[in-house]
Parts: structure tokens; C-alpha cells; sequence
């Protein structure tokens, strides 16, 4: 039975996070009471009816409860934003290396490299030669690197040539900004700062004690993006509808939208940890390709009918997202894995 | 990657432990020994400090014992917990050959 004491200082204990005191609250009871408790009956009771916790006492809880709410070091906010975050920024590598197939793709259609394949429209092919084309082809094989060391946990290599990567991207952007060859910059800029290097500088979290991403899965993930981006595309262009066909921006809002569409059955059914951490990178994603569709507008103001496209594209992603909105804020309270002494204690 | 500096609590909690599992109260008890009443660890930081050691698996769960109807949870040192005490305790003597040094070549000792 509980004294009051006890009662009185599980009261300020309701401070902490419930996953919290699921963990702790039983052994902090019990060392509280310790450091109270004489031994001696008489003293004790008295003790127990009449004494509270101190200030002090209070103050070190509320301290504790603080750090936990904000998402310190081990708590499962930052647990789950961590891992959203290592979970999207593999998308978005997976997407850069996607891109880069298309482009190798395209170059070995054109160079009639592969007999059997069709050979590029001539309209769309790079005139070979000169540096910028070749570190361009460079820089495509480099995303295709760093995604696949990335996947396979090699985190040093995959961020040193990311950081490499994108600085070609930079140069040439200050280039065309210099010589007046941006005439709607912040489409070209968003797509820097967002998809080069937001991404790169997310990289940190992939530290050495972060859960492995499941690599087979992931490296299959490439051919399938492939097919998955390019296949509509390419039937477009083939049965004569590129009229039809998104801008990049566009295209990374239809992508998280469907994504979104396809994984709300099982945020909404199963409500699990996994699913949780699922729709938090889903809502990151969002929020990346949300802010590069607003940016890339600026391209389209002599264009009412691409503006009108645009704003249907960002109306799409914010409805998509909302299906996995609530998910994804309750992966941010929700138990994260057992601490390595929940396990020791069941052995 | 370098390590993440180590708090003074979590050294003195680790010293703490370094001889044998001990529960909370006997973790509290300990450290202000150990810091001859310098430290006076509140069960709210305490079990602040234990938890992120055992999130950093440098201590473990040893046993859970009755006392007065209530379970005590003891704690012990893991192997890494026993390595990291180690090694912060290299680098604080280390620091503390430094500061003598630098000390006595000012002429700034301490009285007694």
C-alpha cells in the first residue's frame, strides 16, 4: 500500500513523459523513499504522514522532465526524429542516384553504346566534350556511389563524396548568377540548398551508433525507383504526352504524395512504432518538397496555367501528408526500443 | 569521431559503481562520499544521469532486491562503462599532472 509520502511524490513524478515512468518510476520510488526513511518506525511515520518532497527535490524532476519533453540525448523524440531524418535523407540520395541512372541511361542511348536499346531523341542529346559535361557525368556517378555506401553503412566515405558532389552544383550556379544566365533563380537555388545540401549536412546523423539502414532492401530500391519514376515518364513522352509531364519540383510532390497515399492504410490500421517513423519521414519529405514547389514558382509568374498546376501539386502533398500527419506525431512519444537494461533484466 | 565529454556526475556515478552494483540510494550515498559532500545527487538527477549511462550501455541492471516491501534496482559497471571510467580517469589525472606543473612553475601551489 502507498504512503503519502509516496503518493505525494508520484504526484510530481506525472511531470515525466509516461514511457518514462514506465522505465523508471518504481526504482525512483523506491530511492526517494530510501533517502527518507530512518529505520525507526515511530520517526518514519511521522515522516511519511506529514513530510513532501523538497524543492530541490522537485526542481531536479522538473529538470529531468524538460530535458525529456524537449527530446534530449535517448529519448524517443530524438530517437525519431533521428531516425526520420537518416530515413529521408536516403530517399533523397535514392532520388539523386535515380536521376543519375536516367542520365547514364541516356548516355549510353545516345552513344549507341547498347545496340538493342532506342537510341535518345537527337534534340535532347549533349554535345560531348568539354569539362562541365564530363564533370557533370562525374558527378552522377558520384550520387550512385553515395548511395550505395550510404545503404551499406559505409557513412564516412558516402559524406566526404556528397560534400565533393555538390560543390560542381555551386559553381555553376554562381556562374550562371554572374553572367546573368538565372533568369528565375530561386527554382535552381531551392533545389541547391534542398536537395544537395540539406541533405549532405543531414548526413551527420548517420553516426557510427545509428540502427543500420536494411541494405538489400535499400540497393533494390534503385532499379525499382528507376522503373517506378521513369517508366510513366518515358510512356508519356512515348504516346505523345509530354505535355503532361511535371517539373522536378512537381514531380517530388506527386512522389511524396503517392508515397503518402500508399502508406496511410497502415499508419491509420497499425498505429506501430515503425509505421510512426514511416509517416515522420514522409512529413519530412513533404516539408522538403513542399518548400521546393513554393520556391520554383517563381519560374511560372508570366504562366498562369503552370502557376494554377503548381498550387494543385502543393494542395496534393499538404492533403496527402495529413493522412500521416497524426502518425507521425505520435511516433514522437511513443516507447522507442528497449534500453539495453529492459533486456539484461529478462535474460 | 571523439567521444562525448563525460559530466561529473556520471564519472562519480561510474566511480560509484566501479566496486561492486549498488541501488539508487547507494549510488547517492556513494557519491557524496566519493566527493566528500560536494555532490548531493537528487533522485531526479540521479536518474537523469543513470538512464543516458544505460542508454550508452555503460551500466546494466544487476539485480533487484526486497527491502521494506519495496524492490531496490541494483546497478553495475558493463565492460564499456568499466573502459570509459578508466579512460576518463587517465585523462582527469592527466589534466591534474598538468595543472601541478603549471602550478609550480608559477609559484601557485596550494597552502598545506
Amino acid at each position: 500500500m502507498s504512503s503519502d509520502l509516496e503518493r505525494r511524490y508520484r504526484r510530481v513524478l506525472r511531470l515525466l513523459p509516461g514511457w518514462y515512468r514506465q522505465q523508471w518510476e518504481q526504482d525512483m520510488v523506491a530511492a526517494f523513499l530510501d533517502s527518507w526513511l530512518t529505520g525507526d518506525p515511530e520517526v518514519d511515520e511521522a515522516i511519511i504522514e506529514f513530510c513532501k518532497p523538497g524543492w530541490a527535490e522537485v526542481a531536479s524532476v522538473a529538470g529531468l522532465a524538460v530535458r525529456l519533453h524537449l527530446g534530449g540525448p535517448g529519448t524517443p523524440r530524438r530517437y525519431a526524429w533521428g531516425h526520420a531524418t537518416r530515413r529521408a535523407v536516403l530517399v533523397v540520395v535514392l532520388m539523386h542516384a535515380v536521376l543519375a541512372v536516367d542520365v547514364l541511361v541516356f548516355l549510353v542511348r545516345s552513344r549507341r553504346l547498347i545496340g538493342w536499346l532506342p537510341p535518345s531523341p537527337a534534340s535532347l542529346v549533349i554535345a560531348p566534350g568539354g569539362v562541365w559535361v564530363r564533370m557533370f557525368y562525374l558527378v552522377c556517378i558520384a550520387w550512385i556511389a553515395i548511395f550505395v555506401t550510404l545503404a551499406l553503412g559505409h557513412y564516412r566515405t558516402a559524406r566526404v563524396l556528397a560534400a565533393l558532389a555538390i560543390v560542381p552544383g555551386l559553381v555553376a550556379l554562381l556562374q550562371a548568377q554572374r553572367t546573368g544566365f538565372l533568369p528565375a533563380p530561386f527554382g535552381p537555388w531551392a533545389f541547391w540548398v534542398l536537395i544537395d545540401l540539406a541533405p549532405v549536412l543531414a548526413m551527420t546523423t548517420f553516426r557510427r551508433d545509428a540502427p543500420p539502414a536494411a541494405p538489400r532492401r535499400w540497393l533494390l530500391a534503385l532499379p525499382a525507383g528507376y522503373l517506378v519514376v521513369y517508366g510513366p515518364l518515358l510512356a508519356l513522352q512515348a504516346t505523345g504526352n509530354s505535355a503532361w509531364l511535371p517539373d522536378f519540383s512537381g514531380l517530388c510532390c506527386i512522389l511524396v504524395s503517392l508515397a503518402c497515399l500508399a502508406h496511410a492504410p497502415r499508419a491509420w490500421s497499425r498505429q506501430t512504432a515503425a509505421t510512426g517513423l514511416w509517416s515522420l519521414t514522409l512529413a519530412l519529405l513533404a516539408a522538403v518538397a513542399g518548400a521546393y514547389r513554393i520556391a520554383s514558382l517563381t519560374g511560372y509568374l508570366n504562366d498562369p496555367h503552370l502557376i494554377t498546376v503548381s498550387l494543385a501539386e502543393l494542395l496534393i502533398v499538404l492533403a496527402a501528408v495529413a493522412l500521416v500527419a497524426p502518425d507521425a506525431a505520435r511516433a514522437q512519444t511513443a516507447t522507442p526500443a528497449p534500453p539495453p537494461y529492459s533486456r539484461a533484466m529478462a535474460a | 569521431m571523439a567521444a562525448k565529454p563525460m559530466t561529473g556526475q556520471a564519472f562519480f556515478v561510474l566511480t560509484a559503481l566501479a566496486d561492486g552494483p549498488r541501488h539508487g540510494y547507494g549510488i547517492v550515498g556513494e557519491v557524496a562520499d566519493l566527493s566528500q559532500g560536494r555532490v548531493k545527487l537528487k533522485i531526479g538527477s540521479l536518474y537523469g544521469v543513470l538512464e543516458r549511462l544505460a542508454a550508452e550501455r555503460l551500466i546494466e541492471p544487476d539485480r533487484d532486491e526486497a527491502h521494506d516491501g519495496r524492490l531496490r534496482r541494483y546497478y553495475r559497471l558493463t565492460q564499456d562503462g568499466r573502459r570509459a571510467l578508466a579512460e576518463e580517469a587517465e585523462l582527469r589525472a592527466a589534466t591534474a599532472r598538468v595543472v601541478r606543473a603549471r602550478l609550480r612553475l608559477t609559484g601557485t601551489q596550494a597552502a598545506g
